[in-house]
Formats: structure tokens, C-alpha cells, sequence
């Protein structure tokens, strides 16, 4: 009985203190501007107050921000999910000199921390001419190397008699990869679609160093630089977070099973 | 099948951008090492300067004891999220339920993350103090001393980590022999003794995994601290931190570089040394 007292201790506890954080934001972006700083704090806002959120809206470039994530977020996506499913295809199911290489280049590109290469990274999107650009940030983020470890497991899946049948048929490699397969691995898909959509949704410091013009910005540059700008402010930083957290959560509540396979694919189970 | 032509097509595109931001960038950073290079007068070969200027630097010292300081939240996560596989391992609604609550703040940006830490721990309206208050505590300096601001980023880490080794550590239980289980309850183990001596040890493959991954991804804290302590000495800061600084403030990118060399390796040394350890405990 104690023991079973204690599981629920535990497990309340730490849904506690995951779900605070969120409620207190809410509570911030809902809040008056005397109420803000007011000691003892109050969670529930005297008046709801929706006024923070146009106003986020209207005196910065919110909106600006937002649709530049939504450019970087959606080619990004796209662009890992071709070229990832070519490369994953060709690993999968071709036999060719030197497929064992490029297998292990995939792995060492896991391996490599974007954090650490941010030097050189930088200096090739500023010989390409893309410094200030939206496509500075997207590039570099084209295909990752988990991304085609991912569809190359979910080609490797298929049965051959399925590759044999659409050959007899005189399938192309093209029409086999394109109409044949890639529909087979819609799972592989959506973990795919859901894991670059948060990671590049999130992503700060690469953003951060490429993008210059406040008019370039991305969501989450946008919200640091509103904290340095905004710092009496919190209400708009508060409603602008909740504004862009909406994204992550919807595809994320809607596509839940999904990314669960994509941790066990990540941990290789 | 056999095609070679068209399999180097299929390869092409994806291994073009693998290599040109992937793999090329990382042996530039150890070429670039060797150099004085800030991008505007033309780069000199330097030797090994790069990398004694480092050590002789007393703030790379301490931005790295500092990244190994936040090391410590790696067994903090580790036991955190274990017992919670444990306590939500069976597939209820309730727990399915707190599995999905305990992941959300996985998904949620880190900027967005740091920033609702950053009000929580502010010292004079922050939700903790006030909750510490009606304990009788006063107010603590969560953001703006050392060593309560590297804690406070801990807390973070660990706020934003747990659900996700969590969903490791359920998939691992997930292979965890039941037979074994049910024979140690007809033998009258207690539930202690179960997670003990029958589930950890069969285990230990999550426990390697997620000391890696965590380990490695507390060696790399860089936003956290930019979010949350922008203001503090570089003494309160770690090596990506250190390096950032010094590329993009600076513009020492050779010196930079050196600093990111030393990161890699540590990073992979520290995943090597957790798999040789645990390997090692496992054949005992």
C-alpha cells in the first residue's frame, strides 16, 4: 500500500513540476501590467487580459518572424525528406562499390555536434554569399545524417519479393523508389516530418549567428531578442512564447505516436 | 539489385550537403586550428599556438571545469527518469497520460524553455522565492551568483531531459524479461529487490545509452545559459559558450577552432570511456 502511495507521490510530482512552467507562461501572457510584478504572485490573472497578444502582434515583427519559421521550418522539412529517402533508398536496396563507406559517413555525420562546426559552417554560407539569409539557415540542415539512417531502415524493411514484382512489371528505379516504396514507408515518414519540424522549430544558435536584419529573423530569435529589447516587458515575451509553442504542441499531440518511434529508432530499438 | 550509375544518382544530392556541412566543417575545424584566422586579414599558420594560448588561458580553465560540473546532471537524470519509466511502465490510460505530460517539456524550444526558467528564478517576483518564502526561506539569488546560477540551469537541463531518456528507459523495459519477474514475485522478492536485482541489470544498455547521450549533450550547454544568464561571467560559462564567444564576438575563429577540436574529442572520449566502463560491468 505504501509502496503504491509512494509511485503516486512520485509520478504527481514530476507532473508538477512539468506542467508549472507552462501554466505559469500562460499565466504571465494573460497578465495585467501592474500585476506582473506583483509579490505575492498570483496565478490565476485578475482579468484575462488577450490584449498582450496583439500587442506582441502589432509592435514588433511577429508576424514577420513567424512566417520566416514557417519558410525555414517547411524547406527544411521537404528537403530532408527527398533527398533523405534517395539516400536512404539507394542504401537500402542498390548494391554498388563503396556502400559500406558511405554508410559509415552517415554515422560519423550523426556523431559530429552542429555546436562544434558552427566556425566553418558559418565561413561556407558566407563564401556562398548567403550570410543574412533564410537560406543560409536551411541549407546547412538539408539532410542529416539521421534523417537518412531513418529511411534507410525503413527502405531495409521492405520485403524483396515486392522489389522483385515491380522489376518483372519493368518498374524504373525512379517509378520503384518513387510509387512503389516510398508510400511503404509512411511511418518512417512522419518521424522524419515531426523530428526536423521540432528540431528546426527550436533551433537557436545556428539562426542566431547566420541572421542579421530584424526583419530576418526567426521565431526564436525573435523571442531572445524581444527579452533583451522587451526586458520590462514579460507579458508580450510571455504571449509571444505561447504563440510559438502552439506549433510544437499541435504536431506533436496529433502525430504523438509517431515520435515515440522516432526515440526508439534514435536509440536503436 | 545491382546498379551502380543510377545508385550514385540516388546518393548524390543528400552526401553533396553531408559533405559540404558535415563532414568537410569538421576536419576544417582542425586544419582552421592551426591558424590565425579572423576572416579579415588573410590566415597565418601558427602551429600549435592556438592551443597553448588555450591552456594558458585561466578562463578556458574554468569554463571547462564548469562544463564538468554540469556533468553532474547526468546521474540526476538518469535516476529521475528511471523511476518514472518504473512507475508508469504499465500501458494505463493515467499513465499514458503523464508519459505524454512528462515529454512535453522535451518538444518545447529551448529559448522558450529558458525563458519561463528565467521568471521563475528571477529573485525579487519570481515563483520560487515566493514559494520559498512560505517556507520561511528568504530570497536566494537563483540567476545572479554563482554557483545557484549554474544550478538553476541544471534545473533545466533536467526539466527538458527527463521525459525523453524516460521514453528511453520504457522501451528498454519494454524487452525486460517477464518470466524473469514473475519468478522472483513467486519467490517472494520484494519490489526493491525486483528493480534491483532483475530489472536493472537487463537494463544496462538504456543506462550506457542515455549516459552518453546526456553526457554528451550537457558537455554542449550553450543556449541555456544564454537565455537564462546572459549577463554573467564568462567564469559562469561553459566551453561552447567559450567558444561562441571567441568566433563570434571576437572573431578569433583559429583560436575558436582549437577550443572546438578539444570539445570533439572530449565528447568522444567521454562516450568511449561510458561504453568501455559499463561493458566492463557487464561481463563482471
Amino acid at each position: 500500500m505504501s509502496g503504491r502511495i509512494l509511485r503516486y507521490t512520485i509520478i504527481l510530482f514530476f507532473g508538477a513540476a512539468a506542467a508549472i512552467p507552462f501554466l505559469w507562461l500562460l499565466s504571465t501572457s494573460l497578465k495585467g501590467a501592474e500585476e506582473i510584478f506583483a509579490f505575492p504572485p498570483s496565478f490565476i490573472p485578475d482579468t484575462l487580459n488577450t490584449g498582450n497578444y496583439t500587442g506582441v502582434w502589432e509592435s514588433i515583427s511577429f508576424g514577420v518572424y513567424t512566417l520566416n519559421s514557417i519558410i525555414v521550418v517547411s524547406v527544411t522539412v521537404l528537403l530532408n525528406l527527398l533527398l533523405a529517402s534517395l539516400a536512404g533508398f539507394a542504401l537500402a536496396r542498390l548494391n554498388f562499390p563503396g556502400k559500406s563507406i558511405f554508410f559509415l559517413l552517415v554515422l560519423a555525420a550523426m556523431m559530429i555536434p552542429k555546436e562544434i562546426i558552427i566556425i566553418p559552417l558559418y565561413s561556407t554560407v558566407l563564401a556562398l554569399g548567403l550570410d543574412d539569409t533564410l537560406a543560409g539557415v536551411i541549407l546547412p540542415f538539408a539532410v542529416e545524417g539521421f534523417s537518412i539512417f531513418l529511411m534507410r531502415q525503413a527502405f531495409l524493411q521492405i520485403p524483396k519479393e515486392i522489389e522483385e514484382a515491380a522489376i518483372m512489371d519493368g518498374c524504373s528505379l525512379l517509378t520503384l523508389w518513387y510509387r512503389v516504396m516510398l508510400p511503404m514507408t509512411k511511418p518512417a515518414i512522419g518521424t522524419l516530418v515531426i523530428f526536423t519540424f521540432i528540431g528546426t522549430w527550436g533551433d537557436f544558435i545556428w539562426p542566431l549567428v547566420v541572421l542579421k536584419n530584424s526583419e530576418n529573423y526567426t521565431l526564436q530569435v525573435g523571442l531572445s531578442y524581444m527579452t533583451g529589447t522587451f526586458v520590462n516587458n514579460y507579458r508580450y515575451v510571455a504571449a509571444g512564447s505561447v504563440l510559438a509553442l502552439i506549433p510544437v504542441l499541435v504536431v506533436f499531440l496529433t502525430m504523438q505516436k509517431q515520435f515515440r518511434r522516432g526515440v526508439f529508432a534514435g536509440t536503436g530499438k | 539489385m545491382n546498379n551502380k550509375a543510377p545508385a550514385y544518382l540516388f546518393l548524390f544530392p543528400a552526401f553533396l550537403f553531408l559533405g559540404m556541412f558535415a563532414l568537410l566543417p569538421m576536419a576544417q575545424i582542425a586544419y582552421y586550428s592551426f591558424f590565425e584566422d579572423n576572416l579579415i586579414i588573410p590566415k597565418v599558420f601558427v602551429g600549435l599556438e592556438n592551443y597553448a594560448e588555450l591552456v594558458s588561458d585561466r578562463n578556458f580553465w574554468s569554463v571547462l571545469l564548469n562544463s564538468f560540473i554540469y556533468l553532474l546532471v547526468t546521474p540526476v537524470l538518469i535516476i529521475i527518469s528511471l523511476t518514472l519509466a518504473i512507475a508508469v511502465r504499465e500501458e494505463t490510460r493515467l499513465n499514458n497520460f503523464f508519459r505524454t505530460l512528462y515529454f512535453l517539456p522535451v518538444i518545447t524550444p529551448l529559448v522558450i524553455a529558458g525563458i519561463m526558467w528565467r521568471w521563475i528564478f528571477t529573485e525579487d517576483t519570481g515563483l520560487l522565492n515566493y514559494l520559498l518564502s512560505l517556507l520561511g526561506i528568504g530570497k536566494v539569488s537563483w540567476l545572479s551568483e554563482s554557483p545557484q546560477n549554474m544550478f538553476s540551469v541544471m534545473i533545466l537541463t533536467v526539466w527538458r531531459g527527463f521525459g525523453y531518456y524516460m521514453m528511453i528507459f520504457l522501451a528498454g523495459l519494454a524487452l525486460v524479461s517477464r518470466e524473469l519477474e514473475e519468478a522472483a514475485e513467486l519467490d517472494g522478492a520484494s519490489r526493491l529487490q525486483k528493480v534491483f536485482h532483475i530489472i536493472l541489470p537487463q537494463l544496462k544498455p538504456s543506462i550506457t545509452l542515455v549516459f552518453v547521450i546526456s553526457s554528451a549533450s550537457a558537455l554542449k550547454i550553450f543556449t541555456e545559459l544564454y537565455i537564462m544568464i546572459p549577463g554573467s561571467p564568462m567564469a559562469n560559462k561553459t566551453l561552447v559558450y567559450y567558444l561562441f564567444t571567441e568566433a563570434f564576438e571576437r572573431f578569433n575563429f583559429g583560436y575558436s577552432s582549437a577550443a572546438g577540436v578539444l570539445l570533439f574529442i572530449l565528447t568522444l572520449g567521454f562516450s568511449y570511456a561510458n561504453v568501455k566502463i559499463s561493458s566492463g560491468a557487464a561481463k563482471e
